[in-house]
């Protein structure tokens, strides 16, 4: 342990061991815990309603798939418009086995970790794929391409007589040490299973970006001229990072398909990639607790637009569906506000409360 | 043989309204390199303008036209004014963003009105019967409908030949720096070429809403369908947009003419534009007309 246990003044780093840690301080690793213990106790103490159950537990899953796309667009400076495509690409592979093997084979329920695994694979494998014009390519025709790629991604669910043409394909209810899981402890469950993935794939990310195969990713970014002046190959850094997107994606994919118990076209349309781009936007972009925020700050308030309309319709004429209508109006001021205004997300106000805290009362 | 030339027929009216459409994208990239993701939202604005004046206030047909295409012509300068000049000089991203985010409050915005869930369709002003020759019929409107637009592409093109203000959107999308330096208002130029967009927008809305009747969903459908034309056609080039209109309209006849019910394949029209620029995107990304920036990554 260095001498400076608080970090409050400075850097004192004298080892590059030292800087690679996880936590820098004793205060910092305390309050991850207890935030941890926090995480995995309150459902056992306040059991909520499995309807609150699946919102929260979709929040998370869009968590996994929103760190993927982070690590494409916030790290890597990569715009991908097709994210929901890779998310439904690892939701596939699981009803894909679910079609071959049938819904309930014990693959598929009782080695739902290897399967997830599985999804998050052919994820990677489609991520490089549609990564590949990357290797000529940038910016906006990049974005395109990705676009293009949640166009055929759609179509091929749609009229493919295997996929079931989009119509849901059932998945079967998987098995624990305690035998199977059942409706009541269902979303629960979940919650446990996805809450581990994002802890396990925040660690990683984090000690990625401490690598050089996560610091090429921002290299690459900054300046991609100057990237392959120091020796990395642009293109291939651009390709991989599209794979570690679509592994994320396809594991949050495969966690989706497994919590709804049924795989449909409707929740992998281009609406959805756009979702996750606000999520990671409002969340911030390159920076890992932002995955955390935005998914929430957004899932938080699609339940309040939808309290709001079930509350203001009963005043409108019923023909109006006003839901379907404050949904995209909020979204998209919602994005539009924070690039106007915050462009570095909800992580740039909790660097804001942090430094503020750590240098009160002075202050700077 | 007359299939053959039906679905040409089909294709080319279809590709000169993916021309129209294509053309405001085009514009709007030419000066101020950004990509509208909202132009589907215009085009739908522009139809329902159009229609909201025909119908309830009982404007004679052409003159409601002309009403929305000035309509929409103020609605997408201001676009332009509130939300994208602040972002000038900002990363691409979030340009992008910005189209995306504006895409979906104007689909808030129409879905509070009518227009959002029911279809209309606009009242026939045109003979029923369809012209035919050899076979190969055509209906009125499709007929006028090509003819306006190719009118109107005629009209733009000039505009931009010609004319001092086409000719300085021009000088701008060209060299920023030299066209200030020559007393060009960069920004009023954005704003203009945010305009002509919308006012291209919302011809082609008026026109396919027309043909197809209003549905919110085809409409803004035109919108995403737009980036494989431009892209093919070359992202700064009139003359691309135009041509690759056309060949995007005849591929997707020819698609869902000849593959669909075919090896079990169905709505191959609707996924071949995307194939289409994958393919351009992997071989020659700059298009058919476009700008060769070459740029090695």
């Amino acid at each position: 342990m260095s001498s400076n246990q608080w970090l409050a003044t400075g850097n004192f780093f004298t080892a590059y061991k030292q800087e690679q840690r996880t936590f820098f301080t004793h205060l910092d690793r305390s309050v991850f815990s207890l935030f941890l213990a926090l995480l995995l106790i309150w459902p056992m103490v306040f059991p909520l309603s499995n309807k609150y159950m699946l919102v929260i537990d979709s929040t998370l899953i869009a968590i996994v798939a929103v760190m993927g796309l982070n690590l494409v667009t916030g790290f890597a400076g990569l715009i991908s418009i097709g994210h929901a495509a890779f998310v439904g690409v690892g939701a596939y592979t699981v009803a894909a086995l679910c079609r071959v093997l049938g819904d309930s084979h014990g693959l598929v329920t009782h080695f739902w970790p290897i399967v997830i695994l599985a999804g998050g694979l052919v994820g990677a494998v489609f991520g490089a794929v549609v990564g590949l014009p990357a290797l000529r390519l940038k910016h906006l025709y990049l974005a395109i391409a990705t676009l293009s790629f949640q166009m055929i991604f759609e179509w091929t669910i749609n009229f493919m007589t295997f996929f079931n043409q989009g119509q849901t394909i059932f998945v079967g209810r998987v098995f624990w040490f305690t035998g199977k899981v059942m409706r009541r402890e269902h979303y629960q469950f979940w919650y446990y299973v996805t809450l581990v993935v994002i802890i396990l794939s925040g660690f990683g990310i984090r000690n990625l970006m401490k690598t050089r195969y996560g610091r090429c990713l921002i290299a690459v970014r900054d300046n991609d001229r100057a990237a392959d002046a120091m020796g990395m190959h642009p293109g291939f850094t651009k390709v991989y990072a599209f794979a570690l997107a679509g592994f994320m994606a396809g594991m949050a994919g495969a966690l989706h398909a497994y919590l709804y118990r049924g795989v449909g076209f409707e929740s992998f349309t281009l609406h959805h990639s756009i979702s996750y781009l606000a999520m990671a936007i409002v969340g911030g972009l390159g920076t890992l607790n932002g995955s955390f925020w935005g998914p929430v700050a957004i899932q938080f308030l699609e339940l309040q637009v939808e309290h709001f309309s079930g509350f203001a319709g009963e005043y409108l004429p019923s023909s109006m569906n006003l839901a379907t209508a404050l949904r995209p109006l909020t979204f998209g001021l919602v994005i539009v506000l924070f690039l106007m205004f915050e462009p570095r997300g909800i992580a740039n106000w909790w660097r804001i409360v942090k430094s503020y805290t750590k240098k009160w009362p002075f202050r700077y | 043989m007359s299939y053959f030339f039906q679905i040409v027929v089909s294709g080319i009216v279809v590709g000169s309204i993916y021309a129209l459409a294509a053309l405001g994208l085009v514009l709007v990239y030419k000066s101020s390199r950004v990509a509208n993701f909202a132009h589907g939202q215009l085009i739908a604005a522009g139809a329902f303008i159009a229609y909201a004046l025909t119908v309830w206030a009982k404007i004679p047909v052409f003159f409601s036209f002309i009403i929305s295409m000035g309509a929409t012509f103020f609605l997408a300068m201001s676009v332009e004014k509130i939300f994208l000049r602040r972002l000038i000089g900002e990363p691409i991203i979030s340009v992008i963003m910005v189209t995306i985010g504006l895409a979906s409050i104007l689909d808030g915005l129409i879905y509070l009105t009518p227009f959002g869930s029911e279809n209309f369709s606009f009242p026939a002003f045109l003979p029923h019967t369809p012209l035919s020759y050899g076979g190969v019929s055509i209906s009125w409107t499709q007929l006028v409908g090509v003819i306006v637009t190719m009118v109107l592409i005629g009209g733009f093109s000039w505009f931009f030949k010609k004319s001092t203000v086409g000719i300085s959107m021009r000088a701008v999308s060209d060299d920023q720096f030299a066209a200030m330096s020559v007393g060009i208002s960069v920004q009023t130029v954005f704003g203009l070429a945010w305009a002509t967009a919308g006012l291209s927008a919302a011809a082609a809305g008026c026109i396919i809403g027309n043909i197809t009747g209003l549905n919110f969903d085809t409409l803004h459908a035109f919108g995403v369908v737009v980036f494989p034309v431009v892209i093919l056609g070359g992202l700064d080039s009139i003359l691309g947009a135009v041509v690759a209109g056309i060949i995007m309209g005849l591929i997707q006849q020819f698609a869902s003419g000849y593959l669909d019910g075919n090896w079990g394949l169905n709505g191959t029209g609707e996924v071949m534009p995307y194939v289409i620029l994958l393919i351009i995107l992997l071989f020659k990304p700059h298009g058919l007309f476009g700008i060769h920036e070459i740029e090695r990554v």
